[in-house]
């Protein structure tokens, strides 16, 4: 019994039955590497390139030359969400490197420092939270003139606060277990210990919050692109492409299951691997009834 | 606990004047002149001594401190000028478009509340199987855009079923496809914190207690967990109802609801800053009022706070 205890410990996921965060994880997973291949998919089949219009197969449902069928300008719906991977995606993997290159040194300082640095760098934070997020990104797109990058810089900017927040709880969490003291006193800089001592403690349950996080900026960008303050037009990102669906409705219903399912399965797919990591890191075990 | 409040709303001024700063400052840096703007869309072509007077009637020649300050007395009486596409006074405009809005993210709130209550405790109350399957329900559910349920819903009751029209007149029954669109994605996320916070508490030892004692699971889950997560749950509304705000944008947009969504993305459409302006400062005070009376709720529903509150 004690030998497995020790065991454990060293490696804590093996640990754990089969549970539903586990499918779930592996479930993400898997649907992050199909995206992933979906992306791919252009260099290792020949597809139509996204934009090349075959306006005699316009509207027309899923066939053996058209996969998935066409739009209403006969482009392969196909080659369009394959393409869409690298911009749909590349646009919240940006906004969500953006988020993060503010909000953790944000965090760490803030958490480190403490005192009136603290209040001050988080009272500065509490300035961007009081507005709705999604407002605050509306109003700074509207102000830098509709596209994918100013809904990228839109999101970034209304989405880091509640990050450097998340940040900030960790580390104060992280810093102070015996060890980091023990680190301090035996007189590490401030850069090894939070290199060495901080971030390994915070990393797991920063890869959670990254997961959700990705989740609902990809969301929140492909709202805005829906709403044709995001990418633009002929750009083959998930959002537009609905938009662009929208006339065509009842004629074509696949033009709307297609990018619809697209969006759902990639945030899907991220929620599903941030709720499973979540789940591995939980060790508490509640009372039944 | 009046001191309480007013403590409470005196520490909040330098957040209310950094909103205001904030949406002041994004105009002020934001590319492109709105003079030239101004005469562009009065179709005038401009010559130097037009744009200085402009300049000076807008008081655009001065610094930027000065301006702010200008700006904020005259945001202070609610006075945002007037807008650059129609002419017409924002603040009017804004009032004309935001009981629609606030009548929607109202009633998404409740439905969301209502449906996350009954998500989570059906979550923690049935088995495991079933319990993993609602969180996975729940976890989709958040998954889908708002949008796209949206379309879904117009696809399955307005041209299925024809239980509702598409094009309606902003009467009551107009807003239940949009309500709902937006309950469902809100109200899951919400439940997963229901069912979080329930779970937290049931890792506590009064709990253990509670059921050591007998207590049936219903008792127990309203007379000693409840109270414990109200104040976590009212906060947890209050960031909601900010989102539902943000996301009234979109479905507004689908659905054709007169409310600022409308409005909004006109304005970003047409480069329409003093709209832009003051819808960000009013959705800032509207969630402002949102989270202040979370954090009441929290006081109210802690004893150990209310009696410090009613003591200091």
């Amino acid at each position: 019994m004690d030998d497995i205890v020790k065991k454990s410990h060293r490696l804590p996921v093996l640990r754990l039955p089969i549970r539903a965060g586990r499918v779930g994880l592996v479930l993400g997973l898997c649907m992050l590497a199909g995206f992933a291949a979906l992306g791919l998919a252009g260099y290792v089949f020949t597809l139509p390139p996204p934009d090349s219009m075959d306006l005699l197969a316009r509207l027309s449902g899923p066939s053996a030359d058209h996969l998935l069928g066409t739009d209403h300008l006969g482009r392969d719906l196909l080659a369009r969400i394959s393409f869409a991977v690298h911009i749909s995606l590349g646009a919240a993997l940006a906004a969500m490197a953006a988020i993060l290159a503010i909000s953790l040194p944000w965090g760490i300082v803030a958490g480190l420092s403490g005192g009136r640095v603290d209040s001050v760098m988080m009272r500065l934070a509490d300035i961007i939270m009081a507005f709705p997020m999604l407002v605050l990104a509306l109003a700074i797109i509207g102000f830098m003139g509709a596209s994918l990058q100013a809904s990228i810089l839109g999101v970034a900017a209304a989405w880091w606060p509640s990050n450097a927040r998340l940040v900030r709880a960790l580390v104060l969490a992280a810093k102070e277990r015996d060890f980091v003291h023990a680190a301090r006193l035996c007189g590490a800089s401030r850069v090894r210990v939070v290199l060495r001592h901080i971030l390994p403690q915070i990393l797991p349950p920063l890869a959670v919050i990254i997961s959700l996080e990705t989740a609902s900026v990809l969301l929140a960008l492909s709202s805005l692109s829906f709403l044709g303050i995001g990418a633009q037009a002929p750009t083959p990102e998930w959002g537009a492409m609905l938009n662009e669906a929208r006339p065509f409705f009842m004629q074509a219903p696949h033009m709307l299951l297609v990018p619809g399912l697209a969006v759902t399965l990639a945030v899907l797919a991220f929620n599903l691997v941030g709720e499973g990591l979540r789940d591995i890191l939980d060790h508490r075990e509640p009372y039944q009834w | 606990m009046r001191h309480y409040l007013f403590m409470r709303v005196a520490t909040a001024l330098p957040t209310l004047l950094g909103m205001s700063f904030v949406a002041f400052a994004i105009v002020a840096l934001a590319p492109g002149d709105p003079v030239m703007q101004e005469l562009r869309a009065m179709g005038v072509v401009p010559k130097p001594e037009d744009i200085l007077a402009i300049k000076a009637q807008y008081g655009l020649d001065k610094p930027f401190f000065p301006r702010y300050f200008d700006w904020l007395t005259r945001a202070l009486t609610f006075d945002f000028g007037n807008s650059i596409a129609s002419g017409r006074s924002v603040i009017d405009e804004i009032l004309i478009h935001l009981p629609a809005t606030l009548a929607l993210a109202l009633s998404a709130l409740a439905g969301a509340i209502v449906f996350s209550l009954a998500l989570g405790v059906a979550a923690i109350s049935a088995g495991r199987s079933v319990g993993a399957g609602l969180r996975g329900f729940t976890i989709l559910l958040v998954s889908i855009p708002s949008f796209w349920l949206a379309l879904l819903l117009i696809y399955f009751f307005v041209f299925q079923l024809g239980w509702a029209r598409m094009v309606g007149d902003g009467s009551l029954g107009d807003l239940i496809l949009p309500a709902l669109t937006l309950s469902l994605g809100a109200g899951a996320s919400l439940g997963r914190v229901v069912f979080e916070r329930v779970r937290a508490e049931m890792c506590e030892d009064h709990i253990r207690l509670a059921i050591a004692k007998g207590l049936s699971p219903a008792v127990i889950l309203f007379r000693h967990i409840t109270p414990r997560i109200i104040g976590p749950l009212a906060t947890a509304w209050a960031n909601t109802f900010g989102a539902l705000l943000g996301g009234a944008v979109i479905v507004e947009s689908i659905f054709g609801w007169p409310g600022l969504g409308q409005l909004i993305l006109q304005a970003i459409s047409q480069r329409d800053f003093p709209v832009i302006q003051a819808y960000l400062v009013f959705m800032g005070l509207v969630f402002f009022a949102t989270s202040l009376a979370a954090d009441i709720t929290v006081i109210l529903s802690d004893p150990q706070l209310r009696r410090e509150v009613s003591n200091g």
